[in-house]
């Protein structure tokens, strides 16, 4: 399994020189399955990049949305493959008592906020409300549950192999909670993450910018470090920067977090801010065992 | 895979708000297992939840009650959590509960199930003096 990172940012897009090296397109990521099969994780503004880096030819993709705010829709409109009558997507997302996951896709994909609609779109494109029960893309095992955010909100677990990506990128598992008290099955995700080779979650915020914004459905880093020790995860990538982070925030962040990271005993390179344009390898993530020597 | 078993984010936050409350609160899971009450309700009853940790409704019945006007334990179908939880309706009903240091307390106690798109997921009973004032000893 393959990540790639195709847009890290929170909240709205972010372009300009201060964003440069972390990058400005908000939450998407692409990830290549064992069998060379294509998932892309939400649809903010970064999923432009990632249809534009796919080939003009018959295929097959399923899009998982986490829920659907504006940064993880965004980009649909702006999606090549949507437009291509040869591509089939198979958009997943959180079920709502109020309406279909097509017809709240439309509110955005409408006039007047867009210039075309979901009919129009040239693609075969479906909409699938997440199932409780695991399911199966390809090579890969699917779980998603919800989690602690504004509205229905979903993250998800993706195994295929002995590898796994848990991927939470709008989470705030500590609101109303002491993430370091409570019971493992007590904490929002814990489910989706534990073990996980690779988490990307939610960082959005330093710890003190977190008192206020709480209840706005992020983490502080704190809580994102806490998250990732009690789940026992391999390696951690912080996502969602904040709009307002410029690229020497977000080093001084990185830096906070390998540092805390090491001195409660972890190994600092386990964590990392997410760079848009990143490639994470997962076979590489945890570096098998050395082969016994034949003697 | 995780081996953890994950309660649903609708009992989640149902604590986390529950614990912020002052009104005594108590939480049961779809198949009507207590599975926490706040620091009020711990007061009203005399134990803390980390005492008691999670308990089946007919082993809360036998600690705590509730007893009827009569003094009689009210049947495990007839209280408003299982009936919440049981028949996804809202129930109310006024009796007596007991603490551990045996004096009774009159309460009403409001319960509502806790819906999702996946279904009911437990319930959430409120539990409030009862309107005359008459919270006394009784036991």
């Amino acid at each position: 399994m393959k990540v790639k990172l195709w847009g890290t940012r929170g909240s709205v897009p972010s372009p300009g020189p201060e964003t440069i090296r972390y990058g400005g397109n908000t939450s998407c990521v692409g990830v290549t399955l064992s069998d060379g099969s294509l998932l892309a994780l939400d649809a903010g503004t970064g999923i432009r990049n990632l249809g534009l880096s796919l080939p003009d030819e018959p295929s097959r993709l399923h899009l998982l949305l986490t829920h659907l705010h504006l940064d993880h829709i965004q980009g649909l409109v702006f999606f090549a493959p949507c437009f291509r009558p040869q591509t089939e997507i198979v958009i997943w997302g959180p079920a709502s008592p109020e309406a279909s996951l097509r017809d709240r896709i439309a509110r955005y994909i409408s006039a007047p906020l867009s210039p075309v609609e979901v009919r129009e779109l040239p693609c075969d494109v479906s909409f699938r409300s997440t199932p409780e029960s695991e399911w199966e893309i390809g090579p890969a095992r699917i779980r998603a549950a919800s989690v602690s955010h504004r509205g229905p909100t979903l993250g998800y677990r993706i195994d295929d192999g002995d590898r796994s990506l848990a991927y939470i990128p709008d989470h705030e598992p500590a609101l109303g909670a002491d993430l370091e008290k409570l019971e493992d099955e007590w904490i929002s995700g814990f489910g989706l993450a534990e073990g996980a080779s690779l988490l990307i979650h939610d960082g959005q915020y330093a710890d003190a910018e977190y008192p206020n914004h709480l209840g706005w459905g992020h983490s502080s880093l704190s809580h994102a470090l806490s998250f990732a020790r009690r789940t026992g995860v391999d390696r951690t990538v912080l996502f969602h920067h904040d709009p307002l982070h410029s690229d020497a925030q977000l080093d001084q962040l990185g830096e906070e977090a390998r540092e805390r990271w090491a001195a409660a005993g972890g190994d600092p390179g386990a964590i990392e801010l997410g760079v848009e344009g990143a490639e994470l390898d997962l076979r590489a993530a945890t570096p098998e065992p050395s082969p016994v020597p034949a003697v | 895979m995780p081996t953890s078993t994950q309660k649903p984010l609708e009992l989640i936050l149902a604590r986390n708000l529950m614990s912020a409350l002052s009104t005594p609160a108590f939480l049961v899971d779809e198949g009507g297992l207590l599975v926490f009450y706040n620091e009020a309700a711990g007061m009203l009853l005399g134990k803390p939840w980390e005492e008691l940790g999670t308990v089946g409704a007919q082993e809360w019945g036998a600690l705590f009650g509730p007893f009827d006007d009569g003094g009689e334990p009210i049947p495990y179908d007839d209280l408003p959590l299982v009936k919440a939880v049981r028949d996804d309706r809202p129930a109310h009903a006024e009796f007596e509960i007991r603490s551990t240091d045996g004096a009774g307390h009159r309460v009403e106690v409001s319960a509502f199930p806790i819906q999702t798109p996946h279904g009911s997921r437990g319930a959430i009973a409120v539990f409030w003096p009862a309107a005359d004032g008459a919270d006394g000893a009784s036991a």
